[in-house]
């Protein structure tokens, strides 16, 4: 292609092979509150990079849904936190799941992953609703000298997933409906109040309303375009 | 100010006018097909909403010839022009722009589309435009930028709205950085059919079985899956923007009952699943919207929708389901990301079958990697796919590497490309090296769309009447011939490819 640009060309796409139709065992099903709960299946040696996800499906049900990464990338198995949608097939179905039980694997996909985790100048900020924590977990667990913040948004304490997975002083709960977390409130609240130092690199993940909304804050608190990076999960 | 959106009417040498649209691939059609602009008409309908003068401008769909489109936008002067290009277009575009900026040396000329959003540079120094949009959003960019342009004269150097090439010169160019990749898509207005004349959409278009159609403002923006290696959805920028069930089921309240539609397409790259697919289902039913005779289309993806949700868009009367069958074997399907097997494919299609729905494939041939094995099974499981009643009408597709997907990359890398000529991307003719002649992957295109003639198809859609469903009806005495006279179409366009191969 004429003029094509070298950084087009080299942007990481996928940095690692997709599998495609695999059955991997449940090995357990941790139950976090009525509505999440964390899935484990085996590894099986599929190569993946934290923050990827992976559609996960009862085997030969037909459906499969989307879940990033909740385990690290050099873990022996793949771990997935998954909300409890009413009405949904997959998210009900993997959480009765009982171990031994087979789940339809494909992936690794995407790119909402860690650019250069090994970097130690920069500094991270980990937006997050719900189980939008998911990949973060994945990144802090694969690369522990990341120098991060979470800000963590959820309804309830009882949503702060496994939250002595991360050290006190970086995680942060911004809680809507009952006091007792760091800030009560909404992260987009959180952030007018107390906004990013400059030069740290923003990931947003949680719900549209909540990415749109906090994507603006940030931009008008000076960060640029090119270090804010978004995921949407619903 | 007055800003023109505008899409220029390009007519090949074989007489095909080039449909560039909704940010997909240029595809050039002999017979008229006319697909609204979403987005884009969302911009114009914010602008005009913020009190800008606007012209709709397709020269296409208003059925002018270049030279009276060209006319007729020099007459008018606008301030600002819109335009959307895909890459077989883009010396066209560049010529144009170049033209235009001679004719009308004030005038603001604004690239947008995903050739320019992913090598802005390239069109900046191909031509004089002024303003290269890197964002997919156009409609949230607009609204932001045609205000600041008319309070600021000083706006390329000061304007740092996020995702923005500015032109300061003849090789001097502003980067404002990395767009915004997620809106709230509640907040850009419906299209205002009036303004971008939606009768002219209305009727030449293949998805429907009743006219008038039309397309629904996209419920997803870009593509909640967004994995497949070949697509434009695809990217480390990239991701999607959702529309709440609520504004999009008043929209097709208001298609319904104000404008008379019969057949609402949403060309989201994939529409809704699971919680909001049931919400909107369910919303149509609740508003009385199913019992109104007009039909509901979308694409969607296999593995997405389960039997459920199925047999409730069946009930709020939802037929036409356009999904990807890319390829038919295991490792094809696994290269492109898709995340779904064959035999998947099956069990969703019998769904959709059995709750009265038209799926529609849309096959792609022509991967790098594709052996006659590979080819062979997919015109087998199509063609069966067919037969069964499985699916009712189908598509096929050469697979052109697009603009630095990761499929493009891919065959940049392994030095497969045939081509570095932009206009040999419009999807005519293989431009990849393949392990075998390309020949074959026209018989097999040939092959599939045969189908529609073969008695065994024609036998099964006389089957179906036994259903006693009027869209059963519509599709066998109403719809066939339309299908013919596309499958003519479609066979012209791979006849003349094969006497043009790529260099």
């Amino acid at each position: 292609m004429p003029n094509t640009p070298v950084d087009i060309l080299t942007l990481t796409h996928a940095r690692t092979t997709a599998r495609l139709g695999l059955v991997h065992r449940v090995l357990s099903v941790r139950h976090l509150t009525e509505a999440a709960f964390v899935v484990r299946i085996e590894r099986n040696d599929v190569p993946a990079t934290a923050g990827q996800c992976a559609t996960l499906g009862i085997h030969g049900s037909g459906i499969n849904r989307e879940y990033s990464m909740y385990a690290g990338e050099h873990d022996d198995y793949f771990e997935f936190l998954v909300r409890v949608v009413e009405g949904g097939q997959v998210s009900t179905e993997l959480q009765r799941c009982q171990p031994g039980d087979q789940v339809d694997f494909d992936g690794p996909y995407g790119q909402f992953i860690i650019e250069q985790p090994r970097d130690p100048a920069r500094k991270y900020l980990f937006i997050a609703t719900g189980v939008g924590i998911a990949p973060y977990r994945s990144y802090i667990r694969s690369y522990p000298q990341l120098d991060y913040t979470i800000l963590h948004g959820v309804r309830y304490l009882s949503e702060c997933y496994e939250r002595d997975d991360y050290p006190p002083a970086r995680y942060r709960t911004c809680v809507t409906r009952e006091d007792g977390g760091d800030f009560r409130g909404r992260v987009s609240d959180y952030l007018r109040a107390q906004p990013p130092a400059p030069g740290t690199i923003c990931y947003l993940c949680g719900n549209n309303a909540m990415i749109a909304e906090t994507y603006d804050i940030l931009r008008a608190h000076g960060v640029p375009g090119d270090q804010l990076f978004a995921e949407i999960f619903f | 100010m007055k800003i023109a959106i505008s899409y220029p009417p390009i007519v090949n040498e074989r007489g095909q006018v080039a449909m560039v649209s909704q940010n997909r691939n240029v595809q050039f059609f002999k017979t008229p097909t006319f697909l609204l602009p979403v987005v884009h008409a969302q911009a114009a309908t914010w602008l005009r909403d913020l009190g800008y003068t606007v012209l709709w401008d397709d020269g296409n769909a208003q059925l002018k010839s270049f030279d009276q489109w060209y006319a007729d936008l020099r007459a008018a002067a606008p301030d600002i022009i819109v335009l959307e290009s895909t890459t077989p277009v883009m010396k066209f575009y560049w010529r144009l722009v170049n033209q235009i900026k001679r004719d009308l040396p004030t005038c603001i000329v604004i690239m947008t589309g995903y050739h320019s959003m992913r090598n802005p540079q390239e069109t900046m120094a191909q031509c004089a435009c002024d303003v290269v949009l890197r964002s997919n959003h156009v409609d949230f960019v607009l609204r932001k930028l045609v205000p600041f342009i008319d309070e600021h004269q000083n706006w390329r150097e000061t304007c740092d709205q996020e995702g923005l090439w500015l032109r300061l010169g003849e090789n001097d160019f502003r980067n404002t950085g990395n767009f915004k990749q997620v809106e709230n898509l509640d907040l850009s207005p419906d299209v205002d059919r009036d303004l971008v004349q939606w009768q002219r959409y209305a009727y030449e278009n293949g998805n429907y079985l009743q006219v008038p159609g039309t397309y629904a403002t996209s419920v997803i923006r870009d593509c909640m899956f967004g994995k497949c290696t070949f697509c434009r959805y695809n990217g480390p920028d990239l991701t999607f923007s959702i529309r709440s069930v609520q504004k999009s089921l008043d929209e097709y309240q208001k298609l319904i009952e104000v404008y008379k539609v019969r057949e609402i397409f949403d060309d989201s790259g994939v529409w809704y699943r699971g919680k909001q697919a049931r919400e909107f289902a369910q919303g149509i039913i609740d508003r009385g919207l199913h019992k109104k005779g007009v039909y509901f289309g979308i694409n969607t993806r296999f593995a997405y929708l389960d039997e459920e949700t199925i047999k409730l868009m069946g009930k709020a009367n939802f037929r036409f389901v356009l999904v990807g069958l890319e390829a038919a074997d295991e490792e094809t399907l696994r290269r492109l990301n898709k995340g779904y097997l064959p035999h998947q494919a099956y069990q969703n299609l019998a769904w959709f079958t059995k709750y009265g729905m038209h799926p529609h494939l849309t096959i792609m041939v022509g991967y790098y990697w594709q052996t006659q094995a590979m080819l062979d099974l997919t015109v087998k499981t199509v063609r069966d796919l067919m037969f069964r009643g499985l699916a009712r009408t189908l598509q096929v597709t050469i697979c052109t590497p697009l603009d630095y997907t990761p499929y493009h990359v891919e065959c940049v890398q392994k030095g497969v490309m045939l081509t570095d000529d932009y206009n040999d991307f419009d999807m005519s003719k293989l431009i990849v090296r393949t392990p075998i002649p390309h020949a074959r992957f026209y018989e097999a295109i040939r092959s599939m769309y045969g189908v529609a003639v073969h008695p065994r198809f024609v036998a099964r859609q006389v089957r179906f009447l036994a259903s006693g469903r009027k869209r059963d009806w519509q599709f066998l005495f109403t719809y066939g011939w339309r299908a013919l006279r596309r499958v003519r179409n479609h066979i012209f366009n791979l006849t003349q490819a094969q006497h043009s191969p790529p260099a």
